[in-house]
């Protein structure tokens, strides 16, 4: 059995005004943000979730923190149900890092009050040891003890984002979910936050979720790679091999349509044409059959699984494995 | 220079409240060459995105800009002419966010219209032609139906093809991207910079990107110019800058960024932070951040040096970087 055990896991939101739609006497839309997802995390390994805008990434990531319901299915950490109401012990075991410091900060507090309230509502230390354990968590995220009496305000992007992580470490977590953490930061300052997100995970055995649109990043921090589309995840395979030889058409498209620093490209290649559709009205059979270049008639009828050669590598495309039938 | 559609020469912007004066856009320097696609990177507060403004007369009322701004017009030379008087007649800008960009309460077809009818005098049942086939012309797929929308109604590529037909409706010889395609997903961005690429070849149209991905400017741009703290620091043709930069931010910048076939090795990003616009260090402004500082950095003169392969640094000690490279 895994550390963490995320297994059919469905979200479901209620669109649109419910009071127009009983009026109207029709039921409110659903729309299923995340649709059946499984996977499994050994304690300190770090798993990459791409995809893009509206494909439930941060849904599913806040399903896990436990921030929003979740319809069904279950999640498990280390043998304990997590899917229904936590206790507070279970709470502090999952925590996150969200994309925006500036906006996921109070900014009436002073870091030190920030992190110390956080240890004394939680009894992570004993009371008199609170100043102590602050100190400590700012040397954890490399930033200066004086720093300990600044307002958010006061802090550049990086910094507040140290701030951020510093939080959710207070609590001592055993999973740490970082979605979008370095979206918002220059490249210079997202460099050094991704080194220390490397660091954090081998020195306190971390398990790390990283979540972000940005292959390259995704590929500097992660051990795995889940790519999710609409909903539901298309391929989950080791880091290395994902990149270099993809297996489902959406995975090839995404990473011809990336700007590589590097490699020299012409825009406008990729085999992604249009734009995903509406996650309220989903095509019959694969999700992403109206934008692939392989659309057989097989993809109207039979919704493919998230199957492979093995455990660990998988892939959710009618196509993905049979070796000649894919152009490169 | 009669291949030059565009000159700048020492342009300074600056904002003055209460009583201090601050000026992120500090001796500005660039040309833009006919049909040439110019990048200027740099990080936010490097002044990049009020350079850019400036050019077109978009700068905030609180702000003053100084500085000689040439444009050629037709095939002559470049001659002075105002800012604000080129809307609509050569110039064009699109931005980042489409939704805050767009007028709301404008049908798209409407938005798109506008500028023709403004600036080129077409009657309505033209402009609204003219908006229908530009939307076509940027790969908007039913056009006639999408120009009776309002722009909430379309999506955020959409929006932003409806910016760049709203940018071409007045036939501009030089297009200013400020950040285009940074709200965008990858597979819509590399549509944008696909369509950005080929109405670039087919109309002959001069661009200046600005942006803070060095990946993306490095697809779409003949020649870069990196800023830093409000000047350029390094100009050169995108391949020889990348290949060999002759600034120390450059090469720090390049450092800090994931590569997408390699993952090895350490990413470097940079110590410290950005200077505040409001206390620039002296001497080159780069220094106190710089791997290979010397002594007399920090009462450097900012000059741009330009060397005979068509590219220039500010950097007074660039054969420490190149040493490093051979």
């Amino acid at each position: 059995m895994s550390f963490l055990e995320v297994t059919d896991v469905t979200v479901r939101f209620t669109v649109g005004s419910r009071l127009a739609a009983r009026i109207k006497g029709e039921k409110p839309p659903i729309l299923t943000a995340v649709d059946g997802i499984s996977f499994e995390a050994e304690r300190g390994e770090s798993i990459g979730i791409v995809g893009e805008s509206g494909c439930g990434k941060s849904t599913l990531a806040k399903a896990i923190t436990g921030l929003v319901p979740v319809a069904s299915g279950s999640i498990s950490l280390d043998g304990r149900e997590l899917a229904g109401k936590r206790d507070q012990a279970l709470r502090r075991r999952i925590q996150m890092v969200f994309q925006d410091p500036s906006s996921s900060l109070n900014p009436s507090l002073t870091v030190e009050k920030m992190l110390s309230e956080l240890l004394r509502v939680h009894q992570v230390v004993p009371r008199d040891e609170i100043a102590d354990r602050c100190a400590e968590l700012m040397d954890l995220v490399e930033l200066p003890q004086s720093l300990l009496e600044a307002l958010p305000r006061r802090m550049s992007g990086g910094q507040r984002q140290r701030v951020g992580i510093a939080r959710a470490l207070a609590l001592e977590p055993d999973v740490l979910i970082a979605d979008e953490s370095v979206a918002a930061l220059d490249v210079s300052v997202q460099a050094p936050i991704l080194n220390l997100l490397n660091s954090l995970r081998d020195n306190l055995g971390l398990t790390l979720m990283f979540i972000s649109h940005d292959l390259a990043v995704v590929r500097y921090v992660s051990d795995r790679v889940i790519v999710m589309y609409l909903g539901t995840a298309v391929e989950d395979r080791p880091t290395a091999q994902l990149f270099d030889d993809p297996r489902h058409p959406y995975t090839k498209a995404l990473m011809a349509a990336a700007p590589k620093f590097g490699v020299k490209k012409a825009p406008g290649e990729s085999a992604l044409k249009g734009e995903p559709p509406s996650a309220l009205n989903l095509p019959s059979g694969c999700r992403f059959r109206p934008r692939c270049p392989l659309a057989a008639d097989i993809c109207e009828q039979i919704e493919p699984d998230l199957i492979g050669p093995s455990e660990t590598q998988r892939a959710a495309c009618h196509f993905a494995w049979e070796e000649n039938e894919i152009p490169a | 220079m009669s291949g030059n559609i565009l000159e700048v020469k020492d342009l300074e912007v600056s904002f003055t409240a209460h009583g201090r004066t601050v000026t992120p856009v500090d001796g500005v320097s660039l040309t833009v060459r006919r049909g040439e696609a110019l990048g200027i990177a740099g990080e936010s507060g490097s002044g990049k995105s009020l350079a850019l403004k400036s050019i077109i007369g978009l700068l905030p009322p609180n702000a003053a800009a100084r500085g000689d701004l040439r444009y050629a017009l037709d095939e002559k030379e470049p001659i002075p002419y105002s800012p604000t008087g080129v809307h609509g007649h050569g110039i064009s800008i699109i931005f980042q966010e489409p939704m805050t960009a767009l007028n709301p309460t404008m049908r798209v077809g409407d938005l798109i219209a506008e500028g023709p009818r403004m600036h080129h005098g077409l009657d309505k049942n033209a402009a609204r032609t003219k908006a229908v086939e530009l939307m076509r012309r940027v790969g908007i797929p039913t056009p006639e139906r999408r120009a009776k929308m309002w722009p909430h109604q379309l999506s955020g590529g959409l929006r932003q093809r409806v910016m760049i037909a709203t940018a071409l409706s007045t036939e501009p010889r030089l297009l200013l991207c400020d950040e285009p395609t940074t709200a965008l997903d990858v597979s819509i961005q590399d549509q944008i910079l696909g369509l950005l690429q080929e109405l670039r070849t087919s109309l002959g149209m001069s661009i200046i990107f600005v942006s803070h991905d060095l990946a993306v400017l490095g697809e779409l741009c003949d020649r870069l110019a990196i800023m830093y703290a409000g000047r350029i620091v390094e100009t050169g043709p995108t391949d020889q800058v990348f290949a060999n930069p002759r600034h120390p931010y450059t090469e720090a910048l390049m450092t800090s960024v994931p590569s997408f076939d390699a993952s090895a090795e350490q990413l470097q990003g940079i110590a410290g932070r950005p200077p505040d616009p409001r206390n620039f260090p002296p001497g080159c402004r780069f220094a106190p951040r710089c791997g290979y500082v010397q002594g007399d950095c920090s009462s450097a003169v900012h000059e741009l040096r330009t060397s005979g392969d068509g590219r220039a640094t500010a950097c007074i000690h660039p054969e420490l970087i190149e040493g490093v490279k051979e």
